[in-house]
């Protein structure tokens, strides 16, 4: 003669217990809802945002240097050498060297506007090489070749093309650098990490020579280094170009620039975590707090319970059962709303969707056993209640 | 006749302060078949007297035998087990769940005997049909009458054919037409076999049932006719 609750039963008390209090179940369940979507939505933003950032640092490798002329300790700039490229690439684990050079020219839509309205466009000579280094891709015609760079032809960068007001390339677009009309035979993508090439036009070496006696000293160099040895490329660098002056000499890794980007989203995002998980811990309390409550409420449910033949672990089960529904229902919710504004989100930013589907189980997972802890006590609480005290008026 | 309940020596004291002896020293004896009144005063003890005899509190001194089993034997989860199989109660103020229907009330009686929902709601029906009540079986709680309220909580005590039925003032809430239908049928459910015990303090319904015994400050006595 055993007492003896099927599974399916103590389930389905905890959700009459729960559908006979809706009211009450919905704003108590809203409490997780909340708490969940917010980390949900944060972990999935910046699991999306950080997918195309990894996505872009990959593209671009992190192996990349950028050497200028720095202003030296003295403050005054100095050439580097037209020969530090050529002693660039000799350093052993050097795989790729190629450079700039920011001509005096100005650049206009055409030769009615004035020479001073530059719109902050800069006109840069460079190697044919240069999108093949940076890993540069084209939005429209091609780069400069061995052909083109001899005559007046120009590839926009992505800004500046719009500055010009330059779209595509039907029909045929030209610009007025200096006093030539030049021919635009390319546009390029915007480059996340060469702010500086964005805002640029590029004409090859030879043709700026010519009219615009550009010399071949760099303003830029871009050098592709053996991943493994890049900080010990970076530190012979200066005197490797500028032997008298290598601190006149700067090197940067552009890359640093998104993986400081990196950081501060995962700061941002852990932050962002801890006030959902705050949020959560509210809500846990308020479902504890309730569940309380609703013991007090039903003490002759209680008492006719055990007089039925419940145990106290029947009756523990029940409120246990009952407060890991109302959270799981709340983790739910959250979980669908969290996903939603991720993909809300992630569309608006055309952002690549990332939403980790073990971690939606594991959001409702967590809210399961938010709601065990929180309904132990009252569990218990009502188990202890002496049958014979519960069934008396 | 072999007791269904025996009582020896039975006292109650609640600690307190300041402590009451709500029973001091019953004896009783329930023989199967027995349809018994228990009569007296407020306070005298009955409901406590009623909750030991359904083993759904213990006593501080006295043995009792439910079946022939010495409660103090078993454990919280034993008297649990016991009371699902082989004790029936009825309360005064039926505590019925509100929001189910007749028949879902009467089915909770089964819910920890561990049979399948099927089987509970068809005993559930029959046991409704014992008590009159075929007619009401989707019915809610708060559709029905008083006197129907309490048939349902009759049928919910009944439906597991327990050794015996324990109730509480059963008609304290009820008319006097009403209690006389529900005292009709406790004998009725008697004639037919069932075991049953009935608080009340109204001597008036009491002098209908075969045995009556009378309660006062903790002690017991039969009344002779
Ligand atoms: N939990 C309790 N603690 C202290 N005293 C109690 C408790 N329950 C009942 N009593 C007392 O025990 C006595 C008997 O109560 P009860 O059995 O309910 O009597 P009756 O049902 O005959 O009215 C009363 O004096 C009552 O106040
Ligand atoms: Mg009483």
């Amino acid at each position: 003669m055993r007492s003896r609750l099927r599974v399916l039963d103590s389930v389905l008390l905890g959700l009459r217990g729960l559908a006979s209090r809706t009211a009450r179940t919905i704003l108590t369940a809203t409490g997780i809802a909340i708490g969940i979507a917010a980390i949900v939505a944060v972990l999935g933003i910046s699991a999306s945002g950080r997918a195309d950032l990894l996505a872009t640092l990959d593209n671009l490798g992190t192996n990349l240097l950028r050497v200028e002329p720095g202003s030296g300790i003295f403050g005054t700039g100095s050439d580097v050498p037209e020969e530090a490229a050529a002693m660039t690439g000799r350093i052993r684990p050097v795989e790729q060297v190629t450079q700039t050079t920011r001509t005096e020219a100005s650049v206009r839509r055409n030769d009615l506007i004035s020479e001073l309205e530059t719109k902050g466009i800069t006109v840069l000579a460079a190697d044919l090489d240069l999108i093949d280094v940076l890993r540069a891709e084209l939005a429209e015609g091609r780069f400069i070749d061995a052909a083109t760079s001899q005559v007046p032809t120009v590839v926009l960068g992505d800004v500046a093309a719009k500055r010009l007001g330059i779209v595509n390339l039907d029909p045929v677009p030209r610009v007025y650098v200096n006093d030539t009309y030049f021919t635009v035979i390319g546009i390029l993508e915007p480059m996340e990490i060469h702010p500086d090439i964005e805002r640029s036009v590029v004409i090859g070496y030879p043709v700026a020579a010519e009219l615009f006696e550009t010399t071949r000293s760099p303003t830029s160099m871009y050098v592709r280094s053996a991943p493994d040895f890049i900080n010990d490329v970076a530190e012979v660098i200066p005197a490797t170009v500028n032997p008298e002056q290598p601190d006149a000499v700067q090197v940067s890794r552009p890359s640093d620039a998104l993986e400081a980007r990196k950081a501060a989203d995962e700061a941002l995002t852990n932050l962002l975590i801890g006030l959902g998980a705050v949020a959560l811990l509210v809500a846990g309390v308020a479902i504890a707090n309730i569940m309380v409550i609703s013991v007090l409420e039903r003490r002759m449910e209680i008492g006719v319970r055990r007089a039925i033949g419940a145990t106290r672990g029947h009756i523990r089960i029940q409120f246990l059962i009952e407060s890991m529904m109302l959270a799981g229902i709340g983790g739910v919710l959250g979980m669908v709303l969290g996903a939603a504004i991720t993909v809300g989100y992630a569309a608006s930013r055309n952002l690549t969707v990332a939403v980790p589907p073990q971690g939606l189980a594991l959001s409702v997972l967590a809210a399961l056993a938010i709601g065990a802890v929180a309904g132990l006590y009252p569990a218990i609480r009502a188990s202890r209640i002496p049958p014979a005290e519960a069934v008396r008026k | 006749m072999t007791a269904v309940l025996e009582l020896s020596g039975v006292s109650k004291v609640y600690p307190g302060p300041p402590p009451v002896r709500a029973l001091d020293g019953v004896d009783v004896s329930i023989a199967a078949g027995d349809l018994v009144a228990i009569i007296g005063p407020s306070g005298a003890g009955k409901s406590t007297l009623l909750h030991m005899m359904g083993a759904l509190d213990r006593p501080t001194d006295g043995t009792i035998e439910i079946d022939g089993v010495d409660i103090a034997t078993l454990s919280d989860r034993r008297l649990s087990g016991l009371r699902s199989h082989r004790i029936g109660f009825v309360f005064q103020d039926f505590f019925l769940i509100e929001g189910i229907t007749a028949t879902a009330n009467v089915a909770e009686g089964l819910l920890y005997r561990g049979l399948g929902r099927t089987e509970r709601k068809r005993r559930a029906i029959v046991a409704l049909e014992r008590v009159g009540l075929g007619a009401r079986l989707d019915h809610l709680p708060n559709q029905l009458s008083g006197g129907e309220r309490q048939r349902v909580a009759i049928a919910r005590a009944l439906v597991g054919d327990p050794a015996i039925v324990l109730a509480d003032e059963p008609t304290g809430n009820l008319d006097s037409h009403t209690s006389e239908e529900i005292a009709e049928l406790f004998r009725g459910l008697n004639a037919d076999g069932t075991t049953i015990v009935v608080i009340t303090h109204d001597v008036e319904l009491a002098s209908h049932f075969p045995r009556r015994v009378e309660m006062r400050d903790g002690r017991l006595a039969e009344v002779v006719a």
